[in-house]
C-alpha cells in the first residue's frame, strides 16, 4: 500500500494513541463513532467534545436523498436493539456541498460512509465527495440489511471485489470496507476486498434479526419484519468475526459491535482490531465513546504504552492491550 | 413543510436523586426527581431521556415529558407498561436517576394567546402542568384544561394541572361517565373554541386525530393548534433516526423525527391518516 503520509495532528499531552490506517488516514486515537449512530456529527457536537475522538463515521450516504423506511424503525430486544431505518439521508450532494465545509473546521477526522444499489451509485457518490474538502476517507457500506439488494455486495466475494476495484480506481482517498456479518465466510469477503485494493476493513455491520410481538402475532418491524441487530448482545459474535478477519487479511481492521465501555474496546483490540467504533452505546449515553477513549488512555498510561509527548516518530498502530503484543498489520 | 429542528444546546446528561414516587390511582404514577439543570432549563413540552438502572436490560433510555418543575425538582407522570417503566415506578426516594435533557421542541408560548385550551387524554396529561404554569407566567389570562380518561380513577388530578395557579379551569370527561362529561374529551372542545384560542393537545393518536378533525370542522377555528406526539425512540437527540412520524409534505407523506422536529408539532404538519395507520406505540 502506497501510503501518502498526512500531516499528523498536533501532539496532545498524554499517551500517543494515533492509529495509521494507511493511505494518509491517521486517527488521533483508536476510538471512533460508528456509522448510523452519529448522523453527520452535528447533533453530538452539541452534546459532547466530538473533536477528542479518533474518527466520525457518518450515516450511510447515497447518491440521491432517501426518506427512509416507515415506522416503527427501532425495536428494543434483550441487550440490544433492532433498526430498520432504510438509509434515511440527505443525499451526497448535500453532504458534499453543505456538510463537508463544516467538516473542514473540525479536528475529528470525518469518514463518509457510502452506500448504493449498484457500482454506478457508489462511483457517483465518490466523484462528488472527492471534489469536496474535509473528508478523511470513505467507508464503503456493502452490507446494509435494510434496503433491497443492500446485502448483495457484502455476501458475494466476487461482487465485493468488483465494487472495491471500481471505487479504488476512482479515488485516492482512504477506502475502508464495512463487512457484513450475515455471510457464511466473512474471511473470504475480507480477503477479496483486500486484494481488490481496500485500505482497511471495518467489522461488523449489524446482524439480521427479528422481534415478534405475541399480541399482534407478527414482527414488530414493518416490511420483511427484519432489522439490523446491534448493541451488547452482538459483542461475542462481532469479536469472533474480527478475529476471523484479522487472521485473513494484513490491512488494518476496525472492530465494531456492541462496545459499551473501555473493557469491551480492549477485547476488540485483543482480538486483532487496530481501532474501534462505538455505536449503539451512544444512543444510551452520548458520551460513551469519550468514556471508552478515557478508559483506553488510562490503560495506556498504566501500561506505559504510547510515545511520550513530543517524541518524533511514526504513529502507533494500535493500543497494545496490557500484557498482549499489538496485532500485526503486516 | 418541515418543522424546525430542536435546540440541543441546553441538553445535559445529569445524575439526579429520586425525591418521591406517588401512585395517583388507575396506574398513573408521578415521580419527583432532583435535577437542577433540567428544572432550570426545560420549557413546556420538552422531554428528557431517563435511565434508572445499570446493565443492558433494558438497554435504551425512556423518554418522558417534563410534567412540572419546582425549584431544583422535576416531575414526571408515567405508567408501568413495559420493563423500563416498571423499573421507574419501582424507584424509591434516594435512588439515583440519570436524565438527558431538555430535548425536543416544546409548545409555542410566543405570541401569548388570549386564551389557551389544553386537551389532555389519559397519560397525555404529562406535559401540561408545566404548560399551564408557563402560559400563566407568560401572561395568558385564561387557561382551560379539558381532561379526559377512560375512567375516573385514570384522570390526572385537577389540582395537579393547576399547581396553585389562578385563572385556570379544569373540566373532566370519562369514557364511562364515572366523572364529568360522559364521552370523549374531544367532544368538549367546540364549546370552548374560537379564533382567540390557542389549542394544545396530548394523548393517544386516535384522540389527537379526533381533535384535529374537530378543529378542521369548526366555523371559528383556533388561530393556533399544537399537539405533542410520541414514537418508539432510540436516542432522543436525532442521530438514530428511529422515531419517524408521518408529516404532511408538499408531495405526500414525509418522515419527520419526533425527537428533533417534535414532540410538539402543529396540527397542520401531521399526516393524520398516516399516523392512525401506524401500530400503537406499545407494540414496539
Amino acid at each position: 500500500m502506497s501510503a501518502v503520509p498526512a500531516p499528523l495532528p498536533p501532539e496532545a499531552p498524554g499517551p500517543d494513541l494515533r492509529v495509521d490506517l494507511g493511505r494518509g488516514l491517521v486517527l488521533p486515537n483508536p476510538v471512533g463513532l460508528a456509522s448510523g449512530t452519529a448522523g453527520y456529527g452535528f447533533e453530538l457536537r452539541q452534546l459532547i467534545d466530538l473533536d477528542r475522538l479518533g474518527a466520525l463515521f457518518t450515516k450511510g450516504t447515497t447518491l440521491r436523498p432517501r426518506d427512509g423506511n416507515p415506522p416503527p424503525r427501532v425495536a428494543e430486544v434483550r441487550g440490544g436493539m433492532l433498526n430498520s431505518i432504510g438509509l434515511h439521508n440527505p443525499g451526497v450532494e448535500h453532504v458534499a456541498a453543505v456538510y463537508a465545509a463544516e467538516f473542514t473546521r473540525w479536528r475529528v477526522p470525518v469518514v463518509v460512509n457510502v452506500a448504493g444499489g449498484n457500482v454506478d451509485d457508489y462511483l457517483g457518490c465518490l466523484d462528488r465527495l472527492d471534489a469536496a474538502e474535509g473528508i478523511a476517507g470513505y467507508e464503503l457500506n456493502i452490507s446494509c440489511p435494510n434496503i433491497a439488494n443492500g446485502l448483495d455486495y457484502g455476501r458475494d466475494p466476487v461482487a465485493a471485489a468488483r465494487l472495491v476495484a471500481a471505487t479504488r480506481a476512482r479515488t485516492n482517498r482512504h477506502l475502508m470496507v464495512k463487512l457484513s456479518p450475515n455471510v457464511t465466510d466473512i474471511a473470504a469477503v475480507a480477503r477479496a476486498v483486500e486484494d481488490a485494493g481496500a485500505d482497511s476493513v471495518s467489522a461488523v455491520n449489524t446482524y439480521v434479526g427479528m422481534k415478534i410481538h405475541r399480541g399482534i402475532r407478527a414482527p414488530v418491524l414493518p416490511g420483511r419484519g427484519t432489522g439490523g441487530l446491534s448493541g451488547p448482545v452482538i459483542k461475542p459474535l462481532a469479536l469472533a468475526a474480527v478475529a476471523q478477519v484479522r487472521a485473513a487479511v494484513s490491512i488494518p481492521v476496525v472492530g465494531v459491535g456492541g462496545i459499551m465501555d473501555a473493557g469491551d474496546a480492549q477485547e476488540f483490540l485483543i482480538a486483532g482490531a487496530n481501532a474501534v467504533q462505538v455505536g449503539t452505546a451512544t444512543f444510551v449515553n452520548p458520551a460513551a465513546a469519550l468514556e471508552v477513549l478515557d478508559g483506553l488512555l488510562a490503560l495506556a498510561l498504566r501500561s506505559g504504552i504510547g510515545r511520550p509527548p513530543g517524541r518524533p516518530g511514526g504513529a502507533v498502530r494500535a493500543v497494545p492491550p496490557a500484557g498482549i503484543e499489538p496485532a500485526s498489520t503486516g | 413543510m418541515s418543522a424546525p429542528l430542536s435546540d440541543l444546546g441546553r441538553a445535559r446528561d445529569q445524575s439526579g436523586e429520586v425525591l418521591a414516587v406517588e401512585a395517583l390511582g388507575g396506574g398513573l404514577v408521578e415521580i419527583t426527581v432532583r435535577l437542577p439543570h433540567l428544572a432550570a432549563t426545560a420549557r413546556p413540552g420538552e422531554f428528557a431521556q431517563l435511565r434508572a438502572w445499570d446493565g443492558v436490560e433494558p438497554l435504551l433510555r425512556r423518554p418522558f415529558s417534563v410534567a412540572w418543575t419546582a425549584g431544583e425538582a422535576c416531575g414526571f407522570v408515567l405508567e408501568a407498561v413495559g420493563l423500563g417503566t416498571r423499573l421507574l415506578v419501582a424507584l424509591r426516594p434516594g435512588d439515583p436517576l440519570r436524565a438527558l435533557g431538555p430535548l425536543g421542541n416544546g409548545f409555542q408560548l410566543d405570541p401569548v394567546p388570549a386564551r389557551a385550551l389544553i386537551v389532555s387524554g389519559g397519560l397525555g396529561c404529562a406535559p401540561f402542568p408545566h404548560l399551564v404554569r408557563g402560559l400563566r407566567r407568560a401572561g395568558c389570562p385564561e387557561v382551560v384544561v379539558l381532561s379526559g380518561a377512560a375512567t375516573a380513577d385514570r384522570l390526572y388530578p385537577a389540582d395537579r394541572f393547576v399547581r396553585g395557579e389562578t385563572g385556570v379551569r379544569v373540566m373532566e370527561a370519562t369514557d364511562d361517565g364515572s366523572r364529568g362529561h360522559r364521552g370523549f374529551v374531544t367532544e368538549l372542545v367546540p364549546e370552548h373554541c374560537d379564533e382567540t384560542v390557542a389549542v394544545f393537545g396530548c394523548g393517544p393518536n386516535p384522540m389527537l386525530a379526533a381533535l384535529a378533525a374537530a378543529l378542521r370542522g369548526m366555523p371559528r377555528p383556533p388561530h393556533r393548534a399544537e399537539v405533542s406526539l410520541e414514537a418508539p425512540m432510540g436516542c432522543g437527540f436525532g442521530t438514530c433516526l428511529g422515531c419517524a412520524l408521518p408529516l404532511a409534505g408538499d408531495h405526500g407523506t414525509v418522515w419527520g423525527l419526533c425527537c428533533r422536529q417534535g414532540p410538539v408539532m402543529e396540527v397542520s404538519q401531521v399526516d393524520w391518516p398516516g399516523l392512525l395507520a401506524l401500530p400503537p406505540a406499545h407494540v414496539a
